[in-house]
């Protein structure tokens, strides 16, 4: 392997780290905000690639797709909430099978409305950047810049901002940010909206790459789950730790065996650091779950 | 868990019959029903480990597949090793003691962490499930994508031949035995000390460990019988079916029997083994009326039992059903068997 190889399999591999951390951050703001473990998560993931599908099927350019992604992702998960969600609150074992029955009905119903074959989209801009000794394609270092600025803008919204304050007074104790006068039902509602949007835009950005179908979101879904566990909960590097660690051993393997192995590694590896650190990799001690 | 006494008389009656049956349908339902006699085994085999000993498995497909490959492995002579055996009675051991052996190593290992419990357990078995199929996919002894063809059905001599269970009323009668002893097994593991224990710790781990049985070791040992008892299903499946693919260990179907199990109910196998018929019942009438539609109205119901009717469709009638024995029972004595869960 010649050091231009060796780049290329890095870049390759960053790209899909940062990806996946965009979808496990989802994930883990769900979980960690609202205690629900959400099953959909993927078919959210799907639904931003499909709209980005329908807008360039409409006209549009590939760009208003993915602006469009999280905004409609985002109405898609206010109603999820607001007719499944809402009504298994507290009950985590109960939100695994909700979601999972959402995700089964988003799934047959984008089947049902086009078909159970996968589409590919085009690449939208096929510019390559020329490094010393190999080029890299634009779009996916474009991917990067996205997932880093999304990562970037939720740390932000969740750290600097006074939603943001609201929303950990919120964690730290429902009750008492309902009595200084916080709705905790709008909060529920744009929590869940936000995180299935990161999804979406995920799909969006990854679509041109991947090919696009209906079960598309499962092979996202389990190393964003992974990622999560690893990772830890309580912070936004945790799902990045994840991410990196899952994300980087995929790559390598699935470049020195095959992909086949690389879940394996991945899946085997991501079990082996759960037992090893229950709180994950970057969780604070002595905080329950 | 209470409710055996008449649920073991709704049992016994479907037996009798399910017995009648075959002389009503005609030949191609009565096929239909003996592949269905399968699932619904699978059925209660999750319900088992879900609902009574609280262990959601969201992979549970991976057993049945084991199961199934087991059997065709063996049936088609191609065990490593043994050369000339292809028993149908070896193949039944099999397909009981590996999917046990892979749900005893999995459970070994999740069960000792603290961490990994209930929805971690829901989350990791699914990825188990997902690994496992592309596994199965790129494994050539097992067929690759294409999975092995040409399943023997059963053969009643020791090593092969003898008399073939093939026609459609011997299966059936076979696939019924198969089913009914599956569930009078399952309901007397959970009436029997280890079963009581299991609920025991379903309801409070913490107190059971204070009354000094190892939690840990009970559920990875009801994971291992929950998972031989999907292998057996497995390997009716395939008796009948002929072939084995990587799609009976998927996601897909892993997602389907747990769908057969919340709409049925969770807390009974028998609530569940009845749904798994009834759904693909539906689904024979219903998919001509609603062809694509048909899975998506599935997933609704699903979804309308996961929030409102905890206990299932067919759950929620038994316990109506013990209820009113109850009453007649014993006037007066109201309803405090049931605390909610």
């Amino acid at each position: 392997m010649t050091g231009a190889d060796l780049a290329i399999l890095a870049l390759d591999v960053a790209g899909y780290v940062l990806i996946l951390t965009l979808v496990a951050l989802g994930l883990a703001i769900i979980f960690g905000l609202l205690r629900v473990i959400s099953m959909a998560h993927g078919e959210f993931l799907m639904l931003g690639a499909y709209l980005v599908l329908v807008v360039e099927g409409a006209g549009g350019s590939f760009w208003l797709g993915l602006a469009l992604a999280g905004p409609a992702v985002a109405l898609v998960g206010l109603l999820v909430e607001a007719v499944v969600i809402r009504r298994v609150y507290r009950r985590l074992l109960d939100t695994i099978l909700a979601t999972w029955g959402v995700s089964l009905v988003i799934r047959q119903a984008v089947t049902l409305v086009f078909g159970p074959a996968s589409h590919s989209i085009d690449l939208p801009v096929d510019a390559a950047v020329a490094f010393p000794g190999f080029e890299y394609p634009v779009y996916r270092l474009f991917i990067m810049a996205l997932s880093l600025a999304l990562v970037g803008a939720t740390a932000w919204l969740f750290f600097a901002t006074r939603f943001g304050l609201a929303a950990r007074a919120v964690i730290a104790d429902r009750d008492m940010a309902a009595c200084l006068g916080y709705d905790t039902r709008a909060f529920d509602r744009a929590t869940f909206a936000y995180g299935s949007a990161l999804a979406g835009v995920a799909g969006a950005a990854m679509a041109p790459l991947i090919s696009v179908d209906p079960q598309m979101g499962v092979g996202f879904l389990v190393p964003a789950f992974l990622s999560v566990l690893v990772g830890g909960l309580g912070s936004i590097a945790g799902p990045l730790a994840g991410a990196g660690t899952l994300g980087a051993i995929d790559g390598l393997v699935a470049r020195a065996l095959s992909p086949v192995w690389a879940q394996v590694a991945v899946l085997a590896i991501a079990v082996v650091l759960i037992r090893l650190f229950p709180k994950g990799l970057l969780g604070r001690r002595g905080r329950s779950p | 868990m209470t409710g055996h006494g008449v649920e073991a008389r709704i049992g016994a009656v479907l037996a009798v019959a399910a017995i009648g049956l075959p002389f009503i349908l005609d030949d191609g339902a009565t096929a239909n029903l003996s592949v269905w006699f399968a699932f619904a085994l699978f059925a209660a085999s999750l319900a088992f480990a879900w609902g009574h000993c609280g262990l959601l498995s969201l992979g549970h497909a991976v057993f049945f597949g084991a199961g199934a490959y087991a059997m065709s492995l063996t049936t088609l002579g191609l065990l490593p090793g043994l050369p000339g055996v292809a028993s149908t009675w070896l193949g039944l051991a099999l397909a009981c003691l590996v999917p046990a052996l892979i749900g005893l190593a999995i459970g070994a290992f999740l069960f000792s962490s603290d961490h990994l419990q209930g929805p971690f357990f829901g989350i990791a078995t699914l990825a188990i499930g997902v690994v496992a199929a592309r596994l199965c996919e790129s494994w050539d002894y097992l067929g690759g994508a294409n999975g092995l063809m040409g399943v023997p059905p059963i053969m009643l001599g020791p090593n092969g031949g003898g008399p073939m269970v093939f026609d459609t009323l011997p299966v059936y009668y076979v696939m019924l035995a198969m089913l009914a002893a599956g569930l009078v097994a399952l309901a007397r593991v959970m009436a029997s000390p280890f079963g009581r224990a299991l609920s025991a710790v379903r309801q409070n781990e913490l107190r059971a460990r204070g009354l000094g049985y190892d939690p840990a070791w009970l559920k990875t040992r009801a994971y291992a019988t929950s998972a031989a008892v999907a292998g057996v299903a497995g390997a009716m499946f395939v008796v009948q079916f002929g072939f084995a693919s990587p799609s009976l260990v998927g996601f897909a179907l892993s997602a389907e029997v747990l769908i057969w199990v919340a709409v049925g109910g969770r807390d009974s196998p028998l609530a569940a083994a009845l749904a798994a018929i009834a759904v693909r019942l539906a689904e024979d009438w219903l998919s001509r009326a609603l062809g694509d539609v048909w899975p998506l109205v599935l997933g609704l119901i699903f979804i309308a039992c996961v929030m409102a009717l905890p206990r299932g469709l067919f759950g929620e009638a038994f316990a109506r059903l013990e209820r009113r024995h109850d009453r007649t029972l014993a006037p007066g004595r109201d309803d405090h068997r049931h605390p909610g869960r």
